[in-house]
């Protein structure tokens, strides 16, 4: 028995020194503490040109070519300016000097030489897949040559995945980069970084190559910033309350009340980059009918989405794409908008008459359909309002709520599903290729749509488009073209949140950029 | 005591091939894939089935699983597909975490469960044996993932005694160590009032009572001694426990661990992390009973002859 109890005191001590040794960092002085916003936690590398993740410190560790800000507008952060020519073919890039990286490395014309081809046979290969190759044209300009015109060019080179690494120091550390170390050019430096948990960050104090978007055009003004990964949107809303942390970068809209009754709190709102959206499967009964498919998008009464559920911030969604993208700007007679009468007297045409209980039916079948979403208050509740307001219209829906990984191989089964709640998060027009492509029907393509005009439409704005302008008009014709087919019901387009200590961060009052950002954290002060 | 040692761990290894083969094939039969996790918008069908191919997901299952167990075998884990580092170097990062977290719950709630099973005991059929089942009971049945937010609002937010969350000081581990451990708290606090209950009753207490021993000596000295058997033994079957009793919890305070891991792996069907993880909680439980058996036998020869 003595033996037993000691060797339960022996266990019992090993256990206390692991305890030790998983505690045994101390605690470190920190000037500003940031919690990343929660789909970036575990983000697990800062290898810039192979990850597929990428965490929401990653543009403080390196600088673009270009940069947009929320207008959709782009900036030179290291290439101070650009031109194409007519045809598309080459773009000539001025290179900014004086550029540095944290090494030491020099950043000029060589570099993008050597960055460029690195992506061949990575996941992102397919942002750079369109360039021959790079011409240096003298120390500070290159000349990148098209295979095919790309005038989505400037969209890709601002991609947080298109940061510049410092060459030597991603060669000699290979496939350690990313985690062991991160070399970029961008205003902190990397001291630290545990893949979900936190990411330390100093000042690199010879920034001075900010991009217009920023007023201070030197080095950050916080000298130490710690990134903290937090899944629990919970726990991060406590931490900022307690003082723990100094800003969230992203605050569930459920939040905002609690933290606009915070005195010492503040709250900003910025526009977001995704869409609430319903997709239908339009080869499935009975989604195969227009009419079907026109009355339900008609049910759906955005107004009240947005002003029961999301407190009035957003704005509705009425076609496919966020309202800053030029493509959103449709002949309005393709916006698709709430109209119950229309959506009844479609289904009355249709065949779907009113029967017991206010269910329609046909040939004495009920209109009863499958309603999927995936799990997430946000997407519930939705969902549920969905449902009932096809039922005002006299459509029963059974929600089904999966996880994010199974949903999409359930789409994949191409027939299971009849209608969906989903969101996606993108700035760009060619999302419209990425769900109504037939090439990827089930998923991404949940839809199902596959049509030939559709597919002619699609192969011009992606593949046959030279300039910006044209891409713009041929997207904008794709993008008629799939309202009027009525593939999906546009719900919602949701705002982003932040929130910080008012107390001790000063925060610009305008924030520049699609998010909070390198050019925007470069203007943010400590006060104590 | 060591030929049956070596039996019990001769037996382990069947256990451990069926283990791996559930572990392996387990996660591939939950709907899902962790390309759908890396793929980029834009990526084309081709670059999506290059991708597959990669990483071997394109093999037949039974395939994947004998390249996996070979590796097994030679202590490789295979790499992360989503987390892109090997499953042993974010096991060892993770491991000493849960270890902390586990273990200091499993000590929390030994020694509170014993003071608060021997409370019960010694007072029992009283007000305060009542009062205490019943609290006991009442914390171990409340969620863990609430009772974590519950201890954050008081002691966090309200007190300001510990972080809200985080592993960056060591009173980070307070709060998820009480919570963890008192779950446990009521399985060792009713083990012991029911062992030392049933010691109490025995002759030779009846003898210390008559020989003029005060009744605390009587209850700690003897009693509580005699009716830590069983409790020794629940202990131990107990360690897998403290690996894999914290998931929630870890996601609630921000901590990291092999639960977290798990989680953050499953829900992006990062297969060779949560095929890792869950062979080390497996390998956990099967040392736990193990040592549970071993346990036993060092005090019940009769447990040794069963197996002989």
């Amino acid at each position: 028995m003595t033996s037993i109890m000691n060797g339960f005191l022996i266990s019992g001590a090993a256990l206390v020194s692991a305890a030790v040794m998983a505690i045994a960092t101390p605690a470190m002085a920190q000037d500003a503490t940031f919690v990343l916003a929660a789909r970036d936690v575990g983000a697990p590398t800062y290898n810039i040109i192979k990850a597929t993740r990428l965490n929401g410190a990653t543009t403080l560790l390196f600088d673009r070519l270009v940069i947009q800000d929320v207008d959709q507008s782009f900036h030179g952060q290291l290439a101070t300016s650009w031109d194409s020519t007519p045809d598309g073919m080459s773009w000539t890039f001025k290179l900014r000097r004086g550029v540095k990286f944290h090494n030491g490395e020099n950043f000029d014309a060589t570099t993008i030489v050597w960055w460029l081809p690195k992506f061949k046979g990575t996941e992102n290969a397919f942002m750079t897949e369109a360039i021959e190759r790079v011409d240096v044209i003298d120390s500070h300009t290159v000349k990148l040559v098209m295979k095919s015109p790309d005038p989505n060019m400037l969209f890709n080179l601002a991609s947080v995945f298109m940061g510049v690494p410092a060459p030597k120091a991603y060669d000699e550390l290979g496939d350690k980069f990313g985690v062991a170390g991160a070399v970029g050019s961008g205003p902190f430096k990397l001291e630290s970084f545990t893949v979900g948990q936190q990411t330390i960050l100093v000042r690199n104090d010879d920034y001075a190559w900010a991009s217009d978007l920023s007023k201070n055009q030197g080095p950050a003004k916080i000298k130490r910033l710690t990134m903290r990964e937090i899944a629990e949107d919970s726990t991060a809303f406590l931490e900022l309350k307690t003082g723990g942390v100094d800003m969230l970068l992203n605050v569930p809209t459920d939040f905002l009340p609690r933290l606009k009754a915070e005195k010492d709190m503040q709250v900003v709102t910025l526009p977001g980059i995704e869409v609430f959206y319903m997709p239908m499967n339009t080869t499935v009964e009975p989604f195969t009918d227009i009419k079907v498919r026109a009355a339900a998008a008609h049910a759906i009464n955005q107004k009240e989405i947005m002003a029961n559920l999301f407190g009035g911030l957003g704005a509705v969604a009425n076609n496919f794409l966020i309202d800053s993208l030029l493509e959103s700007k449709v002949d309005p007679k393709f916006n698709i908008g709430y109209d119950p009468d229309k959506a009844r007297k479609l289904l009355d045409e249709a065949g779907w008459s009113v029967g017991a209980g206010g269910i329609r039916a046909k040939a004495g079948k009920p209109l009863q359909v499958k309603l999927w979403t995936q799990n997430g208050t946000e997407f519930k509740r939705v969902t549920e309002v969905v449902q009932a307001q096809l039922r005002a219209v006299g459509i029963t829906a059974d929600i089904t709520v999966f996880d994010a990984s199974t949903i999409n191989a359930q789409y994949r089964k191409k027939t299971e599903h009849q209608l969906a709640v989903r969101v996606y998060s993108w700035a760009n027009a060619d999302i419209l290729d990425w769900f109504f492509a037939g090439t990827r029907l089930g998923y991404p393509n949940v839809s199902m749509w596959n049509d030939p005009k559709a597919e002619e439409l699609n192969h011009k704005a992606m593949k046959l488009s030279r300039t910006w302008d044209e891409r713009v008009a041929n997207f904008k014709s794709y993008h008629e073209y799939i309202l009027s087919q009525y593939a999906f019901a546009p719900i919602y387009q949701p705002v982003q949140n932040f929130a910080y200590s008012n107390k001790r961060l000063a925060v610009p009052e305008k924030i520049r950029g699609a998010r909070v950002q390198s050019q925007s954290i470069l203007d943010i002060e400590v006060r104590k | 005591m060591f030929s049956f040692a070596i039996r019990r761990l001769l037996l382990l290894i069947p256990v451990f091939l069926v283990v791996s083969m559930i572990i392996f094939m387990i996660i591939h039969l939950v709907p899902g894939d962790p390309i759908d996790n890396i793929v980029q918008i834009g990526s084309s069908p081709e670059q999506i089935a290059q991708l597959s191919a990669k990483y071997g997901l394109d093999r037949p299952l039974l395939t994947q699983y004998a390249i996996w167990f070979r590796r097994l075998l030679a202590g490789d884990l295979g790499d992360a597909i989503i987390l892109r580092q090997p499953v042993t170097s974010l096991i060892a990062q993770n491991l000493p975490h849960s270890l902390a977290l586990g273990g200091l719950a499993l000590i929390f709630s030994t020694m509170v469960g014993i003071g608060a099973g021997a409370l019960a005991a010694i007072f029992r059929e009283s007000a305060l044996d009542r009062a205490v089942m019943t609290l006991i009971l009442a914390g171990s049945t409340v969620p863990s993932f609430w009772l974590g937010l519950l201890m954050i609002l008081i002691f966090a937010v309200q007190l300001g005694w510990f972080p809200v969350s985080g592993a960056r000081s060591w009173q980070a581990l307070v709060l998820p160590v009480m919570t963890v451990g008192l779950g446990g708290v009521a399985l060792v606090a009713r083990v012991t009032r029911v062992a030392m209950i049933d010691i109490a009753r025995k002759d030779f207490v009846l003898m210390l009572h008559a020989k003029g021993l005060s009744r605390a000596r009587i209850q700690l000295a003897h009693v509580l001694r005699h009716a830590l058997v069983p409790v020794v033994t629940i202990l131990s079957l107990r360690i897998g426990w403290i690996l894999g009793g914290a998931v929630t919890i870890e996601f609630v305070f921000a901590r990291p661990g092999l639960g977290s891991l798990l989680i953050t792996s499953l829900n992006q069907r990062d297969y060779p992390v949560v095929q890792g993880c869950l062979l080390m909680l497996a390998i956990a439980v099967m040392l736990g009973t193990l040592l549970g058996d071993l346990v036993q036998a060092a005090m019940d020869p009769r447990v040794r002859d069963s197996v002989a």
